[in-house]
């Protein structure tokens, strides 16, 4: 059975304020969603009610149909859901495979110790970091290991807050690349939720945008760029002479 | 030389177990008692290192365990009619449901938050204990139980034997990797899938359990269990002072730690112009080595010298 996360309806009140109005959408598993708007519209919020982080204060987020809204992020990510952090969060002390291998031994695949090392071990080559395996990650902070971490949970579904955030060039086509590849190779679901709206057109097969907490559009990268709606409310003119 | 299964540092710390019990009925009854002692501290040592050395919590309240442990001793003798084993085998299996009962409230807490909320629950028993009279009130529970120097050796050794290889084999599997990671960043390890909640709470609970075991050794030791001796700060401070010079979280650390802040204990007793500085100079101690060497003794030798770091852990 292939995953899918769909939320309905999902509002969050953070006492007065209203950080989410009622957005649903779905993710499939082998399918990318990109979830683009302005800041403060509530992206990552959203992200953290899909991960578990935090509660939706009414509506359902379900996985395979099974409602995952109230149950602790580290049980959602036993289920098949795992996010990274926009700005990395390795745990210090660590090496950069024993981050990798705790994921592994705690995610939905409860790997014992020694088999854990040796996944964390080919996820590291996997993104690009088998050389730094054993190196302590308080020296580095790389949008690359919060990758690894996630995937090595054995979730299905990939939540990627802003992970393009910083780059530039051919770094950012570097990590385009690197994500697009695992993501076809793997078969992940994911959604990316980004600024960066090379990242955003390049991976996504459908895009979501929100506004002040609801969505204003939503379908293909292209029709999307194209409504009106959306290039007054956020997109502006520089994005529609964004390359495709 | 290769240690292919178990490591120095544990074959080292049996070694000097297994001389100490070996040799412990053929010393000189002073010797023995200095042993008793000093394993006391080692005890102590090795259950808060569970809690405080492993998820990075600070306890202050690990004092209120010994404490349980020792009127479950003098409760148990003296009511019931336990042989002294059972009484510190009851201490145990009471210092981890208080443990427990405790940590599912106070572990909501975070940092510095916790630790106040563990001096709350020290200060909560020290008031509330002596007004009970089934525990003696005020006076407390005197036991008579005579002098046992080495039925109250191999106990403490006992325990001693057990936090060491609890302690090595927590941090080596799958929970030392989860452990480590809640102290490094309790967020990111939910994240991939720690349940830290009941991580803590284990850990809590053993350390609960071996206070109270070695709480109940000394009031067996002490053939008495006093208010003020059974909720004693200073404890608590003196097990933080342990692992906090010998290396919060490693398997050596707590027994350094303890020899450390044993000697001045044992040695300035006996010296008259220095009866009662000890405490100063511990404090000194653990200022500057927090001030200095944060890791403490373990941490920093693993640290800047990478030759040892396989040998000492």
């Amino acid at each position: 059975m292939t995953a899918r996360l769909v939320a309905q309806n999902v509002r969050k009140d953070f006492g007065g304020v209203q950080a989410l109005r009622g957005v649903s959408l779905t993710v499939d598993e082998g399918s990318v969603v990109g979830l683009i708007g302005p800041n403060g519209s509530g992206k990552t919020t959203l992200l953290n009610l899909l991960a578990g982080a935090e509660k939706p204060t009414s509506g359902t987020i379900e996985l395979n149909g099974r409602r995952t809204d109230g149950l602790p992020i580290n049980r959602v990510v036993g289920l098949g859901i795992a996010k990274t952090y926009q700005i990395p969060r390795p745990f210090l002390a660590m090496t950069v495979r024993e981050n990798v291998a705790v994921a592994a031994m705690y995610g939905a695949f409860h790997r014992k110790a020694g088999e854990a090392r040796d996944d964390a071990g080919r996820l590291l080559s996997i993104v690009g970091m088998d050389r730094q395996a054993e190196t302590v990650a308080a020296e580095l902070t790389v949008q690359q290991l919060e990758l690894a971490r996630a995937i090595a949970t054995g979730a299905r579904i990939l939540l990627l807050d802003e992970v393009f955030a910083g780059l530039s060039g051919d770094e950012l086509a570097r990590s385009i690349n690197l994500v697009s590849k695992i993501q076809k190779e793997l078969g992940f679901g994911v959604l990316v939720v980004e600024h960066v709206m090379r990242a955003v057109l390049t991976l996504s097969g459908h895009v979501v945008v929100i506004v002040e907490g609801r969505t204003i559009a939503e379908g293909a990268p292209q029709e999307v760029v194209h409504d009106p709606a959306v290039i007054e409310a956020y997109l502006g003119t520089e994005v529609a002479r964004a390359p495709t | 030389m290769r240690f292919p299964t178990f490591g120095p540092t544990l074959y080292g710390l049996a070694l000097v177990m297994v001389v100490l019990g070996v040799a412990t009925p053929f010393l000189p009854i002073i010797v023995k008692v200095q042993l008793i002692n000093f394993l006391l501290f080692v005890g102590l040592a090795y259950a808060l290192n569970f809690m405080t050395g492993l998820t990075g919590y600070v306890s202050f309240g690990h004092a209120v365990f010994m404490g349980i442990g020792a009127y479950a001793l003098g409760s148990g003798i003296d009511r019931l009619g336990f042989p002294p084993l059972l009484g510190v085998i009851l201490g145990a299996g009471l210092g981890a449901a208080f443990a427990v009962g405790i940590g599912l409230v106070t572990l909501r807490f975070r940092g510095v938050y916790f630790a106040i909320t563990t001096l709350v629950v020290f200060l909560a028993a020290k008031n509330i204990v002596p007004e009970i009279s089934e525990l003696g009130g005020g006076s407390g529970i005197f036991m008579n139980l005579g002098f046992q120097p080495l039925a109250e050796f191999y106990t403490i050794w006992t325990i001693v034997v057990l936090e060491i290889g609890l302690t090595y084999w927590v941090t080596h599997g799958r929970l030392g990797y989860g452990l480590r990671a809640i102290k490094s960043d309790e967020d990111a390890a939910k994240t991939v899938g720690v349940n830290a909640s009941r991580l803590k709470l284990i850990l809590f609970g053993i350390s609960g359990m071996f206070a109270g075991a070695t709480g109940a050794v000394y009031a067996w030791t002490l053939s008495a269990v006093l208010p003020d001796t059974g909720f004693d700060i200073t404890y608590s401070l003196r097990m933080l002072a342990m692992i906090i010079i010998g290396g919060a979280g490693t398997l050596l650390g707590p027994f350094l730690g303890a020899v450390i802040v044993y000697v001045p204990y044992n040695y300035f007793q006996t010296v008259q112009s220095l009866l009662g500085l000890q405490l100063a100079v511990i404090g000194a101690l653990v200022l500057l080595i927090a001030l200095f060497i944060p890791t403490g003794i373990v941490g920093t030798v693993r640290r800047y010298v990478p030759t040892l770091r396989r040998y000492v852990e």
